[in-house]
């Protein structure tokens, strides 16, 4: 398929373009709103729990913080953790499926095997017993963590989609070429399952920066700087919620809702814009 | 003078591949098998699907491992004796194949240039890139496809036939003294059959090439060969001169086997 | 006597919002009691979705734009699709299609799908009823009655087919039509189906077959008359050995002579090919719809299509056999 038509299509396809839009939003205020709006987000200077006001457009916090900034410097901060955890599982799930599919024989069997015990393990208990092990942890280290757990059923399909490619004539040609496994997983495999890629990739994001929400909910997140997830545990310390600080809780759920749904919603048209015809070129 | 040697040798040739997770099976899809192909001769390798006639053409193109026996490319044992990068480049320069299904031995992603742009390091060295393509050219017109027309295309903008004819140009790029077509036309209606089948033909004439037609089709099998093996279960059952095979059949699967075969002269007497 | 089945000048198209495709253009045949008529054509060609209209079993994206499907006199193309179902599919006119797989529930033993296929139409009958019936049908038919035990995937290609023909036959049906119910079977059992519906045939279960297929050596052994398709029109009908040995349409004889059967005078005769392709049916041509690759073609013959000539006992469309004379 020629790339035009790929853009077309996705732009004919009502949830592509919602998903996208609203993904673009959300990461253009995170990109651009700290600039427009210079307040420094640990700033504890503020009167506390004050209702927006035109100094503080969505008030402050419960310890003086302006809720804004944080928001604003907080979806940054949780896109990066997405985007990074997105791209280390990415690149273990692809790495370990298709050398697993392509070594076979005790390999496979061996990678398989490592990988079924990671999904089985249960992931969120041991991202949180490994959170604990640390006493100041980066957003970066955080990301890593979620990025070396959520993996597996990536690779899993990976490996699936990598044994059936690999059995396709166009990859007996190539070999026939005298090409090499590796310049035909690159060239040959890979560009065939590049919408999946995307759907997943998209998936995992999202997976991670709710993931981050949770474990920072509970206390095991980044000990440093601004994410979404630290906006929350410090609603949920602070009893927000009963409080009736609606402006500091309701406008960070609504962006984490918004990220991730948006992300899904791709991911779904993706999959309804390609996998019908596949085939059929 | 002719070699001693046959251009290819297979010998006592054997796969077995074991399927399942609990219960492994062994399934033998090819059983000792051996025969030879003579240089500027077609044999046509018969046999219905799942006869083993496909995996010992992905044997011979050394695209899947034998479980015991040899195959002997002018001496050489393909699976053995071919150790280094140059000689598998050399391998694939003696020997190509063209594959059954003209729609799936493209990579959709591609313009058909690919396929030749993948060859060209099976070309000399000291070739420059004007001269690979001006051979790709060349290769395409003596398949009977217009080099401006079908370049720069996508696969799936050209018919089934185009396809399979650019399948064979490609092979036939580097000139290889060896091309295994594993069911070429069986994808295409008779009309577009024909053209290939004569394009083969010609092959085998005008520029000496040994062919392996594998088919499940006697009737092309007989009307294209030179020589006919017959393949039943992963066994050589017969092997004959067309003529021959199809009057005077001797195993017992052979003769079943014509006599089911629909006939356009003769009509079956026991329907 | 009047024809089992009449197609009168039918139009059929796949309309879509991408397009619409020529499929059926206006074709007329008759199907006589007590033939078997094979429609050969290539792929492509309409002989499948031909077989739908047969049956008038059309429905959106394919549309009968024009013609009249007459069977037996009652105008199929009239009936809604219920009393279609209730009253003519499987009682007067039935089909086994290409893959029967699909066409078999696979979650149900044979026994219950030939239940659940009889009580459509005979809603009185008792299950003991209905599978004794069918036990004498497949005895009858020398098939294994233990196949009625058994799921269709546990039967082999050639069984499931049988047990599909068997079951579309059940009620006697005036007319079958079969769409290449052979073109996946090895040669051997691919002779075992065809001498069950010849079985079928010569004991009067059913009258008249249509055999679609893209293999005049398959048709040649079962069919008394025979019908070529090209680009959804027919190009030559008429008595089976005549258009094989004789054919005076030049498509007719292009196709013969590009077939490959292991025979001497296959040999003797060589190989003719036909140059370019069949016509892309979103965008069909006007005039004859063979003039592209024939070689005898004429400026009229692009230009004009030709009407039919009945030759002795054979229709014929073509300009060189006087197709233009009005």
């Amino acid at each position: 398929m020629r790339f035009p038509r790929i853009v077309s299509e996705l732009l004919a396809n009502k949830k592509f373009v919602t998903g996208i839009s609203v993904f673009l939003a959300v990461l253009i205020i995170g990109a651009v709103g700290p600039l427009l709006y210079p307040v420094d987000p640990e700033d504890m200077s503020f009167p506390s729990s004050m209702p927006p006001c035109p100094e503080h457009p969505l008030g402050t916090d419960y310890v003086g913080r302006d809720v804004l900034a944080q928001l604003l410097r907080g979806i940054l901060s949780s896109l990066y953790v997405g985007f990074l955890a997105g791209v280390v599982a990415l690149a273990i799930g692809v790495l370990v499926g298709a050398v697993a599919a392509m070594r076979g024989g005790v390999v496979d069997e061996g990678l398989m095997a490592f990988t079924n015990a990671v999904l089985l393990m249960p992931t969120t208990l041991v991202l949180i017993l490994i959170a604990a092990l640390f006493k100041t942890r980066s957003i970066e280290l955080v990301a890593l963590l979620i990025g070396i757990t959520s993996w597996p059923w990536l690779a899993r399909v990976v490996r699936g989609e990598f044994l059936s490619l690999k059995e396709r004539d166009f990859v007996y040609m190539s070999l026939l070429a005298g090409d090499r496994w590796l310049s035909i997983s690159l060239f040959d495999l890979l560009p065939n399952m590049a919408t999946y890629i995307a759907m997943s990739f998209a998936e995992l994001v999202a997976g991670a920066i709710l993931q981050e929400a949770g474990i920072s909910f509970i206390g095991l997140g980044p000990t440093e700087g601004v994410t979404l997830g630290r906006i929350f545990f410090w609603i949920q310390t602070n009893n927000a919620v009963i409080r009736g600080l609606w402006w500091w809780w309701l406008p960070t759920t609504v962006v984490i809702v918004a990220i991730a749904a948006s992300l899904v919603l791709v991911s779904i048209s993706l999959d309804e814009v390609f996998n019908p015809r596949l085939r059929g070129g | 003078m002719e070699l001693p040697e046959p251009l290819l040798r297979v010998e006592n040739l054997s796969k077995v591949f074991v399927v399942g997770l609990f219960t492994r099976r062994r399934i033998d899809a090819v059983k000792g098998v051996s025969f030879t192909i003579g240089r500027r001769e077609i044999v046509s390798l018969v046999g219905e699907s799942g006869s083993g006639k496909t995996t010992t053409a992905k044997i011979i193109l050394r695209l899947e491992k034998p479980t015991s026996g040899r195959v002997l490319f002018e001496g050489r044992d393909v699976w053995r004796d071919l150790r280094s990068r140059e000689d598998i480049l050399w391998y694939r320069r003696s020997v190509q194949g063209v594959m059954q299904d003209p729609y799936g031995a493209f990579n959709p992603f591609y313009r058909v240039d690919r396929v030749f742009k993948q060859m060209f390091k099976l070309l000399p060295k000291d070739m420059d890139d004007e001269e690979r393509w001006g051979l790709v050219e060349k290769a395409l017109i003596e398949v009977g496809l217009n080099p401006r027309y079908v370049l720069g295309k996508y696969p799936h903008e050209l018919s089934g036939g185009e396809r399979q004819r650019v399948m064979i140009a490609r092979a036939l790029l580097v000139e290889p003294k060896l091309l295994i077509a594993d069911e070429p036309v069986s994808m295409l209606d008779a009309t577009l059959r024909s053209g290939i089948l004569k394009l083969l033909m010609k092959l085998r004439d005008e520029r000496g090439l040994s062919i392996l037609f594998i088919t499940h089709d006697m009737g092309l099998a007989y009307y294209v060969s030179d020589r006919i093996l017959v393949m039943y279960r992963g066994e050589l059952v017969e092997e004959g001169h067309p003529d021959e095979l199809i009057e005077s059949p001797r195993h017992p699967y052979t003769k079943r086997l014509i006599s089911d075969i629909p006939l356009l002269y003769r009509k079956w007497s026991d329907i | 006597m009047p024809p089992l089945l009449k197609l009168d000048d039918v139009y059929a198209q796949y309309i879509t919002r991408y397009g619409t495709v020529y499929a059926v253009n206006g074709v007329s045949l008759e199907i006589g009691e007590g033939e078997i008529l094979g429609i050969v054509g290539e792929s492509g060609c309409g002989k499948s979705t031909l077989a739908r209209v047969m049956m008038m079993n059309v429905k959106p994206p394919l549309h009968l734009v024009r013609g009249r499907v007459l069977l037996q006199g009652v105008e199929l193309n009239r009936l809604p699709r219920d009393r279609l179902k209730r009253e003519v599919w499987g009682k007067q006119v039935s089909l086994v299609p290409q893959s029967v797989m699909n066409a078999l529930n696979p979650t149900m033993r044979v026994r219950d799908i030939i239940r659940d296929f009889v009580k459509v139409h005979n809603p009185e009958l008792d299950d003991d009823e209905v599978y004794s019936m069918a036990r004498d049908r497949f005895e009858e038919l020398g098939l294994d009655i233990r196949a009625l035990d058994l799921y269709p995937f546990e039967l082999s290609g050639g069984m499931r087919q049988r047990v599909a023909i068997a079951i579309a036959t059940l009620l006697n049906p005036k007319l079958l039509i079969a769409d290449e119910p052979t073109s996946a079977l090895d040669v051997s059992t691919q002779k075992v189906v065809l001498k069950l519906l010849k079985r079928l045939w010569n004991e009067g279960i059913v009258k008249s077959i249509v055999f679609i297929t893209h293999d005049i050596a398959v048709v040649r052994q079962i069919a008394t008359r025979i019908a070529v398709m090209y680009a959804g029109k027919i190009v030559e009908v008429g008595p089976l050995e005549e258009v094989i040995f004789k054919p005076l349409h030049p498509y007719t004889e292009l196709l013969i002579s590009s077939i490959l059967t292991p025979e001497p005078e296959v040999k003797k005769r060589g190989l003719v090919e036909i140059r370019g392709a069949p016509p892309d049916l979103r965008t069909p041509p006007r005039g004859c719809p063979f003039a592209e690759r024939c070689p005898y073609a004429t400026d009229r013959c692009r230009r004009e299509e030709p009407r039919p000539v009945v030759i002795g006992s054979r229709l014929i469309y073509c300009h060189l056999r006087g197709g233009g004379a009005a």
